[in-house]
């Protein structure tokens, strides 16, 4: 298994035929869909679009587990905040009356178009991230020609807050082995503890920089700010080219977008008003 | 065998201390040479080390006294890069050193700093990745690789700028036995087959002893020792003086030569040790 | 070891990480007042997890740790630091606090202890630690590595465990230091009677400190036992790639001229010459 940005990929997968600038394009153009689709069945579709793409990519599906609760409570809190603070309208339908609540159809409804607006998205980034490392979002910086800094600068971020992770875990423990616990602290209580990892965190870093700085200077990286008279040559990106079917699925996608875009303000298709689902369930309810 | 580094009467004070980091050191180090610097935490050896790579006065700030030649040109004559050309460091936090997100991009950051080019940068890289056994480590982040692997990582890095001269500052003080062992097996490697100038300060004695053509000491930012490895040792008196505890067969040695049970030269090697012990039994 | 009841009892002790790696395997150790241990193996032989587990920051998989009959399992971590204190390797990951009193405060505050108790553990700890007044109220990051490491075992020390785990105490350390901060928890060991554990890849400390090593390698124990009888047993640290230190080395390699494959130190080395060379 190859360990990824989030989760694992087993070493033989057709995603590593893929080049990385499609699979960031790819998440950025497609998380952009759910905007302009309102009506839950398409959003559904996609993210079930989106389910096949991992399993074809092989994407290790048992640590995608852990959504499972964050889709769970995100749903609940969409819910509430619109049935409980929405608000009314004189034009509203009641459906039911629970608890001293009111509950009107329009805000189930939007509820629901929210929910699955937000999912697929979401789903779009774990499925870029799951097939990603941190090397591929590079890769695909630098294919579209980004300044050298840029990137440069980009690894160097990932790279350092790599670093402070691994050190915030060990400085919690040495607070624990202090006596430190926060069970059944309140949240302000442990927020201002935080600022308590913030002090090593900052002298660790502090202490790194200067080998950090000598070790680039050490490998010839001149610290001008101004662009090198020195032609680079990007080795890395030797490794990945850029295939006729890499050129296809970049096509496909913006022509996707392009037709659902036309779809949404040509034709008024994905509409709530359109929505089938939707529908039938102000059928079911009223 | 041609006098490649040269310090002349060489001092520096970093801003803002009181003290110079180093005192009027006259140092020689011959093309092709083993060297070992030793002493105390707070010597000056770490200054040492930047100086004859441009780290200082490049990288700092400071007062400097004197020569620091390199191949025939002051260390400041160099332009950016160029001394780091021919005096590669390691240093030795592996963690810090690290500053990729693969290995192989951390391996090919020096060539592209150069200016090489794809085909120069592909031969290189497999030389080296060959040469320090990272093959199959390519691909990995640096959160899969331990601090030994790292280390290595950050010798390769160095090695593949192919330097004339290779500085390496305690390079193996975070690491656990196998991987210094490791380190100083690539170190070793690079003695015999690539004949580098090799400059390395190190703690631990048992494993740079072997290799070491000479040995330098340095003490209260004054370099106080300077020889050949065996003569090196021989002045025990002033090494445990400047607070060194060389290994145990020398020191104990150094006690049967107190207790006069032998006049001869002590071993600085397990080897050597056991075989005197024997030859004083008869 | 004549104490019936050991201080420290870890019986079959598992310990999985969450991302399933398997970093202790069926471990039994018993620990008891007053021992000076090492705990040698390489880098991912379980010696730093099973040290986090003797004081309750990581919980067994399965299996028991008991630190004087409390169960850490079900033991509040505040109970259990005051048993058994660590101080980790690096001391810029431990110093969180503003100036060296608030430091060293930090721990017995955490414990609920009256401002007066406070202060008298905080003159204790850093008394014994030699760190003195005029430090007080210097911010840590400031002070050099030594008096770092010091403030940082002083701040366990305030919470007044019997058992002291330190974890690398001499590496990045000159000779020089390193004996004085190994002769520093030999005196805690043998005046103030604390257990001492460390954990180092530093044979010529452990030949020098401990009466007691336990070797670990991949996550299982390979040995147990007095210091010269694990050193005298080279295939077995060879397993784990351990060398002892070079004078045991060098006796061992005389064992036909009667010295003891045993020997930790250049005076028992010296001592066994002149007993041969008077035969």
């Amino acid at each position: 298994m190859n360990k990824t940005l989030l989760g694992y990929v087993p070493t033989q997968s057709p995603i590593y035929m893929i080049h990385p600038f499609v699979k960031l394009f790819f998440m950025l153009i497609v998380s952009l869909f759910p905007m302009f689709v309102a009506a839950p069945e398409w959003n559904m579709l996609l993210m079930l679009i989106l389910i096949l793409f991992m399993w074809i990519s092989r994407v290790d599906m048992r640590t995608l587990k852990i959504y499972v609760p964050v889709a769970v409570s995100m749903g609940s809190i969409i819910i509430i905040s619109y049935v409980i603070i929405g608000g009314t309208h004189p034009e509203f339908q009641l459906i039911a009356h629970f608890l001293g609540i009111n509950v009107y159809w329009e805000r189930v409804r939007d509820a629901i178009v929210v929910y699955f607006r937000i999912l697929p998205m979401i789903f779009t980034m774990v499925f870029f991230l799951s097939t990603s490392r941190e090397r591929d979002v590079i890769v695909a910086m630098r294919t579209i020609r980004l300044p050298f800094v840029v990137t440069y600068v980009f690894a160097m971020a990932l790279r350092s807050a790599g670093m402070v992770l691994e050190d915030f875990q060990i400085v919690r423990q040495a607070e624990q082995a202090r006596g430190f616990d926060t069970a059944g602290k309140s949240p302000v209580y442990k927020l201002r503890k935080y600022v308590n990892y913030m002090i090593p965190l900052f002298a660790l870093s502090l202490r790194r920089s200067e080998e950090f700085t000598n070790a680039l200077v050490a490998r010839g990286y001149a610290f001008t700010g101004e662009v090198s008279k020195v032609k680079r040559a990007d080795y890395v990106l030797t490794h990945y080219s850029f295939k006729y079917y890499d050129a296809i699925f970049t096509a496909l996608i913006s022509l996707t977008f392009i037709a659902l875009l036309i779809l949404r303000y040509g034709y008024q298709y994905f509409s709530v008003d359109e929505s089938v689902l939707i529908n039938w369930l102000r059928n079911f309810f009223l | 065998m041609s006098v490649i580094i040269e310090l002349k009467d060489y001092s520096w004070k970093y801003l803002n201390t009181q003290q110079p980091a180093l005192d009027k050191i006259n140092l020689q180090i011959e093309e092709g040479m083993f060297i070992g610097i030793i002493g105390p935490n707070g010597s000056g050896k770490t200054t040492l080390a930047y100086s004859m790579n441009g780290l200082i006065p490049g990288q700092y700030n400071g007062i400097k006294n004197g020569e620091v030649v390199v191949y025939g040109r002051e260390v400041e004559q160099y332009g950016h890069g160029q001394l780091q050309k021919i005096a590669g460091m390691v240093f030795s936090d592996p963690e810090a050193q690290f500053t990729a997100m693969t290995v192989e991009d951390e391996l090919v950051f020096g060539l592209e700093n150069l200016g090489m080019s794809i085909p120069e940068i592909r031969e290189r890289l497999e030389w080296v990745t060959e040469l320090t056994g990272l093959e199959k480590m390519l691909l990995k982040p640096p959160y899969e690789l331990s601090g030994g692997q790292k280390q290595r990582v950050a010798l390769a890095a160095v090695l593949a700028m192919t330097p004339k001269i290779l500085i390496l500052d305690e390079p193996t003080t975070m690491l656990d036995p196998v991987s210094r062992r490791r380190v100083f097996d690539v170190l070793a490697k690079l003695k015999n087959e690539q004949h580098n100038t090799i400059i390395v300060i190190e703690h631990n004695l048992e494993n740079l002893i072997p290799l070491a053509d000479r040995m330098i000491l340095l003490s209260n930012n004054k370099l106080i020792l300077e020889d050949e490895t065996h003569q090196f040792f021989q002045n025990m008196e002033l090494l445990t003086k400047v607070g060194i505890y060389p290994p145990g067969a020398l020191r104990f040695f150094y006690e049967l030569k107190k207790a006069g049970y032998t006049s001869n030269t002590l071993p600085v090697t397990l080897p050597e040790a056991s075989k005197q012990l024997k030859q004083l039994f008869g | 070891m004549t104490n019936i009841n050991p201080y420290i009892q870890v019986n079959k002790l598992d310990f999985t990480y969450p991302d399933g790696t398997k970093a202790l395997d069926d471990i039994n150790v018993l620990i008891q007042i007053g021992e000076f241990i090492a705990l040698i193996g390489q880098n991912g032989s379980g010696k730093t997890t099973l040290s986090k587990c003797l004081n309750g920051l990581y919980k067994p998989t399965s299996g028991e740790v008991l630190v004087e009959s409390l169960n850490s399992k079900n033991t509040p971590i505040v109970q259990m630091v005051r048993r058994v204190g660590y101080v980790f390797q690096n001391p810029d990951h431990q110093l969180f606090n503003n100036n060296c009193w608030d430091e060293i405060a930090y721990g017995p505050r955490n414990i609920q202890l009256s401002e007066e108790e406070v202060k008298i553990r905080v003159d204790e700890a850093a008394h014994v630690v030699g760190l003195p007044e005029i430090f007080y109220e210097e911010h840590p990051f400031f002070l050099s590595k030594g008096l770092r490491q010091r403030v940082a075992i002083a701040s366990i020390l305030a919470l007044r465990p019997q058992v002291i785990i330190v974890d690398e105490p001499t590496t990045g350390q000159d000779s020089r230091q390193s004996i004085e901060i190994m002769e520093f928890l030999k005196d805690l060991n043998e005046k103030h009677g604390h257990t001492i554990i460390i954990i180092t890849h530093d044979m010529y400390i452990v030949a020098q400190y401990a009466r007691r090593v336990i070797l670990m390698s991949e996550g299982r124990i390979l040995a147990d036992g007095l210091t010269s009888d694990v050193f005298s047993q080279p295939d077995v640290l060879q397993k784990t790639f351990l060398e002892p230190p070079q004078i045991t080395q060098l006796a061992q390699s005389a064992q036909n001229l009667g010295f003891n494959p045993g020997t930790l130190t250049v005076d028992e080395m010296v001592n066994q010459f002149d007993a041969l060379k008077i035969k």
